[in-house]
């Protein structure tokens, strides 16, 4: 008898489906990994069963009794906790107020904090969720925001939790803390799916994997009596090519960029800390590091978007500070950046209307102020065709497409006018195996026709694959520069990432570990 | 920029939607000022087509609305909420009458021209300003716009007291400005002016600007996403400050052609509320030229039917006021049925992962 037991779901969008008669099982102390590729009906099914849409077909056992969610608040009653991929938290909130949000404690309005407060350090011991309840949000690390996530959840009184790509922005050491908690919630008896499409991940934590493909259940294995391989064969459904290989010439071509004592400051805070970097013709620079250590400020300060405070840009020989976002791009500096619906499209135009964002101006796109539609629709046909951009035509609206598309398009403008150097960040992000595959091979191809590519990826996975040197970037520094070769210092770039720069002892022997399965996926590819 | 055939299909059917609503209120408060609903519409459609003087009434009443309404157009295609087009219809209106009034020495119809430019040119500086705090100091333009309404409308106040004022008269008004300074009549004895041909130039001009331009090209990027804009290198501070030249300066004309075309003078409260009925004009014109060219000519037609429908009724014409208010309402709620629909299309795009 299955804690949770989903039967014969479909869900169907108008025009899509999203969910076709898929089925699943969870006991209680057992971790079910949820697999698939990005639009494989993953997310459909957990909002399914977490009560944020209904299912037109198929039904929802609860310790064999049927259930119907209409909305969260029944889902979360039944004991379904969700860890969103994005916190619901508020930021300006304390640890203690997130955690009671929404509810109404006894004795409400007037909240016995002290109560509730031992509560919370009740839970918080049991787990190992080490964790503050007086500060806010906005003070935490990510993993202690999902930790927060994972208590609200147990406060609620959680039986089943849900982990929605849990690990893809934590830093190795967190994600092997983030398993330790995990482990500690099986023996408890909570039963727990975990969305991912990270195969080590799998093999280390799960007990089973049920796999979806285009909204239909493909297989449900014991996690144990598979490998790595047949996964990714169920889930994509052929084989893989392996076609992102490193740079085997070894000899750096002349130098293209040059970062020479950078810093950035914005509102009085430092985002950037006095910066060295170069970047030579024919080779892939990697930026590793948790998000939000200054890797998008370095990505602006190099495309133009911001400018900075002290030290100088050289770029061809050309000290490029005063230069415009523009100017630069006509230089030879494209940019990719890491939000496509903020930043880098404008959702609401058309395909051809984004195509052309930076060229609109040159001939033969406009002259004399006056646009050439005929051209600029035949340079968007080609774009389509070049980078196989799956769209009706060039005027449907770029939100319509799917995110690898809308990747596409963005990488198709940005290489348009062969840049010399091309700043990607989060290139993958969301993006489904075969886009990605896709967007890899570009930047290698690039790389291999002696241009530069600087790569911000919160994805270590990816930076190991594509770089050539590994920069490590935290609190606004580069801690790092290693060559990606045979001699990485696997321990080394897990300490720098988590800003140990001292390498304290228990850090390098978690270090090693950690170390191991990332150098195992990197020659997966 | 481009839609697609559901889309107006749908529109359509709003806009269906929208007119029955419309018609049954219209009915329910013409029934509640006691008078007969039928008798009401004959005459509502009297006034519109029932004489030639009338059916050209709304091209007259029209001819600022579709000024105006091109002006906010363009600034709210741009994300620059202009609010602030009955101020600088106002100082359109000024820098008109100074121009003819002043420049006697200059022949009537240079006279003409150069105080259309001047009027452009004042409405465009009294909406540069607020522009120009919107991009430097992060003002927002929403209050500041309207701020400068009332700082116009007393400007005019005070010039038509002051140095403007007809000499030796009691009245707050300008001195009548000389036949050959003034907009042409079209159709004598009717009140159309060569105002309304301006205007449809202007409707086509703008029309060309925003959709076949650099220039509309990179006001509707800065409008749809600014950051996108700044990350390939449109200038985001440049585009608002031509978006908010251009939308004073046709708001300005507005004004240059009350005074020149309809008055022949400057009258403190000239515009009596064009600049903020123009903002109806420019949403229910979706923002598009072509748009606000036809809700301009409606908005006048139910102003002259409506004025007609007091005269022999004498049904308030405040109705009519009612009226627009439904109208607008039901279009933001429309609007936000659309946004809706959106969002599932989205969910299902994404929802998918």
């Amino acid at each position: 008898m299955a804690f949770l037991k989903m039967e014969g779901v479909s869900k169907f969008f108008p025009g899509v489906i999203a969910n076709k008669n898929v089925s699943l099982e969870v006991d209680q102390g057992e971790i079910l990994a949820l697999l698939g590729e990005n639009g494989a009906g993953k997310t459909t099914l957990m909002n399914i069963l977490y009560g944020l849409y209904s299912a037109d077909e198929g039904e929802i056992y609860i310790n064999d009794k049927k259930v119907f969610f209409s909305s969260p608040r029944k889902a979360i009653k039944a004991g379904i906790g969700m860890v969103h991929q994005h916190f619901m938290l508020v930021q300006t909130l304390t640890v203690l107020q997130n955690i009671i949000l929404g509810l109404k404690p006894k004795g409400y309005p007037f909240i016995d904090y002290k109560k509730i407060t031992n509560q919370i350090k009740l839970l918080s011991n049991k787990y190992g969720l080490a964790i503050d309840v007086y500060k806010r949000i906005s003070e935490l690390s990510v993993g202690e925001q999902q930790r927060v996530e994972i208590l609200k959840s147990l406060y609620r009184e959680a039986k089943l939790l849900i982990f929605d790509e849990p690990t893809a922005v934590l830093t190795p050491q967190e994600t092997d803390e983030f398993f330790d908690i995990l482990q500690k919630l099986k023996e408890e008896g909570h039963a727990i799916i975990i969305i991912t499409h990270r195969m080590s991940e799998i093999m280390q934590v799960s007990d089973r994997v049920t796999i979806l493909r285009d909204g239909k259940n493909v297989v449900s294995l014991k996690t144990n009596e598979t490998n790595p391989h047949e996964l990714s064969l169920y889930m994509i459904g052929r084989e893989l090519k392996d076609d992102t290989t490193k740079n085997d010439v070894k000899t750096k071509g002349e130098l293209l960029l040059s970062i020479k004592n950078v810093t950035l400051k914005e509102k009085s805070e430092t985002k950037l800390n006095h910066i060295n970097l170069n970047i030579h013709r024919g080779e892939i620079i990697g930026i590793a590091g948790v998000d939000g250590n200054g890797q998008n400020e370095l990505a602006n300060i190099i495309a133009g978007i911001r400018k900075c405070d002290d030290g100088e840009i050289v770029f061809s020989g050309e000290s490029i500070n005063k230069r415009t976002v523009l100017e630069r791009f006509n230089r030879g500096i494209a940019y990719v950046p890491d939000d496509r619906h903020k930043d880098g499209l404008v959702m609401d135009l058309d395909v051809s209307h984004n195509l052309m964002m930076r060229s609109y101006k040159k001939e033969p796109f406009s002259k004399h102020l006056v646009l050439n539609r005929q051209s600029i629709i035949k340079m968007a046909d080609n774009a389509i065709k070049t980078y196989s951009i799956k769209t009706p035509n060039t005027t449907t609206d770029v939100k319509l497409l799917s995110g690898g598309n809308q990747q596409k398009v963005i990488l198709a403008r940005e290489l348009y006018e062969n840049p010399e150097l091309i700043v990607v960040s989060q290139p993958t992000r969301g993006l489904d195996i075969g886009a990605t595959e896709n967007v890899r091979m570009l930047l290698s191809e690039m790389r291999n026709s002696n241009k530069s590519v600087l790569l911000i990826s919160a994805d270590l996975e990816e930076v190991l694959i594509l770089s050539d040197q590994i920069a490590v970037m935290f609190g606004g520094q580069i801690v790092g520069i290693m060559n990606n070769d045979e001699n990485l210092d696997m321990q080394k770039l897990g300490a720098l990432m988590g800003g140990h720069l001292d390498q304290p002892s228990d850090v390098q022997e978690q270090g090693i570990l950690m170390g191991s399965h990332l150098k195992e996926v990197s020659k997966q590819g | 920029m481009i839609k697609n055939h559901a889309k107006i299909k749908n529109n359509m059917l709003n806009i269906l939607v929208i007119i029955s609503i419309v018609l049954i209120v219209a009915t329910l408060l013409v029934m509640a000022a006691n008078k007969s609903p039928i008798k009401a519409y004959q005459a509502f459609l009297f006034g519109i087509f029932g004489t030639l003087n009338g059916f050209v009434e709304i091209f007259v009443k029209s001819t600022p609305l579709i000024f105006a309404g091109l002006g906010i157009a363009v600034a709210f295609k741009s994300g620059f909420f202009n609010i602030g087009a009955e101020g600088q219809l106002y100082m359109g209106a000024i820098g008109a009458a100074a121009t003819s009034i002043f420049l006697t020495g200059v022949p009537g119809p240079l006279r003409l021209i150069l105080s259309i430019i001047v009027a452009f040119v004042f409405g465009g500086l009294w909406a540069l300003i607020p522009g120009i705090l919107k991009v430097k100091f992060n003002i927002s333009e929403i209050i500041t716009t309207i701020m400068f309404n009332y700082i116009a409308i007393n400007i005019t106040a005070l010039v038509v007291r002051g140095v403007l004022k007809e000499p030796g008269e009691y009245l707050p008004q300008s001195p009548m400005i000389e036949k050959a300074a003034r907009l042409p009549e079209l159709l004598p004895p009717t009140r159309l002016h060569a105002g309304f041909l301006i205007a449809l130039l202007m409707v086509f001009f703008m029309w060309f600007i925003m959709h076949k331009t650099t220039i509309g090209y990179e006001l509707h990027v800065v409008g749809l996403n600014k950051n996108a804009a700044k990350c390939t290198g449109i200038s985001v501070m440049k585009n608002i400050i031509i978006s908010a030249f251009l939308s004073g300066g046709l708001a300005g004309l507005a004004g240059m052609g009350e005074v020149l075309g309809i008055q022949f003078r400057l009258l403190d409260g000239i515009s009596g509320g064009n600049g903020y009925t123009a903002i109806l004009v420019a949403l229910l014109g979706f923002n598009h030229p072509i748009g606000v060219l036809v809700s301009a000519i409606g908005f006048a037609a139910l102003q002259v039917g409506s004025n007609t429908m007091q005269r022999q009724l004498g049904i308030p014409a405040s109705i009519i006021l009612i009226i627009l208010g439904l109208v607008v309402l039901l279009i933001l709620a429309k609007d936000m049925f659309f946004k809706e629909r959106k969002i599932t299309i989205n969910t299902v795009k994404e929802g998918g992962e």
